[in-house]
């Protein structure tokens, strides 16, 4: 419906406001010059009707008083521009300073047309009959006229004005409104056609149309950040997975170019290993993937922290002992946070794992479960030779590796997947890497006398 | 002993691995490659276990053992999961499965899953002690005695034992016991079954003759009873 377009476009809404506005000053308009039409007749009545009264009473209605009268006011020619005509019974011009043809009935007449000299106009007139004759009294329209024609041109004005604005401002609203969403669709076409750093401009202004740009671009950056994250991991996969995948080639190979049994039966056991090492690197991926989508918290359980602690301290001890560190576990006060245990148990298992391969005998490793009430967080904490790398953040990074841990087994997941598990939780994994090498998982804490949602 | 086991499982070769080795065990096995069909079969034969796929055309494996719960039907269902499947796992415990296995998984861990599961009474009320060949274990008490020797373990040794004691005779494997004892649902980088269970195997056996926890090569470990 033509309606329905004027609506959806923005220079059609404006336009059909202009048009609304025009129709609206035309109303006021023809209104207003109707009630002051009326009002200045009737003060022009009320003239007439006054001077009518005075001119009676000053005669006392007689005709020669009458005569004398409006002869002394035409002799005057004074500031009130009435004019009198004095009839006798016959309908004889007595006394007049207008002539004219056609005398009206007593009462008000609207259109008196009337001659003076050679001049003819028209007058309002009030026709009063005396007994001795007519005497009528007129004032002239003209003046009346041009107020009139003056409200009628100021309001012919106004319309023209209104609708001048409405169109302008319409082809103005148009016209930004355009530019600023060729603006967005300049961007968006950009980046359809694969520039993905493109953004919509945004001029500080703080309009709609500012904000808007600044969602957009908030959004882009958002999705640029998800898709450099998917590209990282692709190209990491592909890469990582290269190495085991050549050597689980290699080994086949050297399967089956041998001839023995028994060395042919080594080969193919080592094989194995590899497609094993390459079904854990992808489930740890797969795993990863699944953590870090997990939206749904109504899994997530009170989990004791401190037993949690208590209970890691005691599993790995054993293996600490046999490998010649110091192991000190330091469960701490009470602590229950909101998660899932069995992912939990896989993050300090993790750090523990790679406490125990990264450092060399005799290394101190503490297990350490902390609380200030608010928050909860379990530390793994080594006295080995560290991180030498810049920002120790990107460890949490799939398949990042401390360059001297390379030659140890391990696939550079470990960190990423306890990354992930936190985050799952509502918590927080930081690297402090002062002296030696230590992980902080922190965790909001469940409050006391609070149920879990 | 012998039992009957159904396969629904749709990925050909899977299944016919499975079977082969059930079979080769000993076992009577029927298969069958689509969840309608597996549903069917299932409530009208009477089998003492059912190796269920997480996917399947058709049905897919949580609506089958749904469907089989509701109808009161408590055959024990070890159900087989994607790589990685946490949600999975999750879903098919709730939805009625005893136990998941995530592919791939070497034979011997099925069958030694089967087999804690075949035999387990239905409804278990576990008693407060266990007693096998001789070792007795208070629950409650949390004390160990074999042979009237009182032994002092550590919780998770405890725990350990404890699990060998309540599947007598049965080959618990590694990711059993990980899941078990530890609550692991994954494979961690250090050997904590192995060093926890020489720690308990030389508690247990000081000053006795017999190795009390039997290793199986290449399977797990098991506690016979005498």
């Amino acid at each position: 419906m033509m309606l329905n377009r004027f609506r959806r476009s923005t220079s059609g809404l404006v336009t059909l406001v202009a048009l609304l506005l025009g129709t609206a000053t035309a109303v006021i308009g023809t209104v207003a010059y109707e009630v002051t039409h009326e009002a200045l007749e009737q003060q022009l009545d009320h003239r007439i009707e006054a001077e009518m009264r005075s001119l009676i009473a000053e005669s006392r209605g007689t005709m020669p008083g009458l005569t004398a009268a409006i002869e002394r006011r035409s002799a005057a020619q004074s500031t009130s521009s009435l004019d009198y005509i004095l009839l006798d019974r016959e309908g004889n011009a007595i006394a007049a300073t207008i002539v004219t043809d056609h005398p009206a009935a007593p009462g008000y007449e609207e259109f008196l047309h009337y001659r003076r000299g050679k001049a003819n106009g028209v007058a309002q007139a009030l026709t009063t009959s005396l007994g001795a004759g007519t005497l009528i009294v007129a004032a002239d329209r003209s003046g009346l006229d041009e107020i009139d024609r003056t409200l009628m041109q100021l309001f012919a004005g106004a319309l023209a004005v209104t609708l001048l604005m409405g169109s302008v401002s319409a082809l103005l609203v148009g016209w930004i409104t355009r530019r600023r969403l060729a603006r967005i669709d300049a961007t968006a076409k950009a980046i359809i056609a694969g520039d993905f750093t493109r953004r919509v401009p945004v001029d500080g202004s703080g309009s709609e149309f500012d904000r808007l740009a600044r969602t957009i671009n908030s959004m882009l950056e958002r999705i640029n950040t998800l898709l450099d994250n998917l590209r990282q991991v692709s190209s990491d996969v592909a890469h990582d997975l290269r190495t085991p995948l050549t050597r689980l080639y290699n080994r086949l190979d050297d399967a089956l170019s041998g001839h023995e049994a028994e060395p042919q039966r080594a080969a193919i056991e080592a094989a194995r290993s590899e497609a094993a090492e390459l079904l854990e690197i992808f489930a740890a991926l797969l795993r990863i993937a699944e953590i870090e989508g997990m939206q749904d918290r109504s899994r997530r359980q009170p989990v004791d922290l401190t037993a949690l602690v208590e209970q890691m301290g005691e599993t790995y001890a054993p293996d600490f002992e046999a490998n010649g560190h110091r192991f000190e576990v330091d469960a701490g006060p009470g602590a229950v946070i909101h998660g899932d245990q069995r992912l939990l148990n896989q993050a300090v298992a993790n750090l523990l794992d790679n406490a125990l391969r990264h450092t060399p005998a005799g290394s101190i490793v503490r297990l350490v479960g902390e609380t200030d009430g608010r928050t909860a967080s379990i530390t793994v904490r080594d006295d080995g030779p560290g991180a030498a790398v810049a920002d120790p953040s990107t460890l949490f990074r799939r398949f990042v590796r401390v360059e001297h841990a390379r030659a140890s087994p391990g696939n550079g997941l470990g960190l990423a997947l306890v990354a992930a598990i936190v985050s799952a939780m509502g918590g927080d994994a930081r690297i402090d890497s002062g002296s030696g090498f230590a992980v902080v998982l922190t965790f909001p804490t469940v409050e006391v006398g609070l149920k879990p949602a | 002993m012998v039992m009957r086991i159904l396969i629904i499982e749709d990925d050909l070769e899977t299944n016919q691995f499975v079977a082969k080795g059930l079979s080769q065990a000993g076992h009577q096995v029927s298969t069958c490659a689509d969840g309608r069909d597996g549903l069917f079969q299932a409530t009208g034969g009477d089998f003492d276990a059912i190796v269920l796929d997480r996917m399947l055309p058709g049905l897919d494996g949580l609506a089958v053992v749904k469907a089989l719960r509701a109808a009161g039907d408590a055959t024990p269902v070890i159900m087989l999961t994607a790589v990685g499947g946490i949600a999975d796992r999750v879903e098919g415990l709730e939805g009625g499965a005893d136990d998941y296995l995530v592919k791939p998984f070497a034979f011997s861990e099925l069958a030694a899953r089967l087999n804690a599961l075949g035999r387990r009474p239905a409804a278990r009320v576990e008693s407060p002690t266990l007693t096998v060949s001789g070792i007795a274990l208070d629950l409650h008490r949390r004390t160990v005695e074999r042979d009237g020797r009182r032994i002092v373990l550590q919780p998770r040794e405890f725990a350990l034992l404890a699990e060998l004691m309540r599947n007598p005779g049965r080959v618990m494997t590694r990711t059993m016991l990980l899941e078990r004892v530890w609550d692991f649902d994954f494979d961690p980088q250090t050997n904590i079954v192995e060093t926890h269970l020489s720690r308990l195997r030389s508690k247990l056996n000081a000053g006795f003759e017999r190795d009390a926890i039997e290793t199986v090569r290449g399977a797990g470990y098991v506690l016979r009873a005498e």
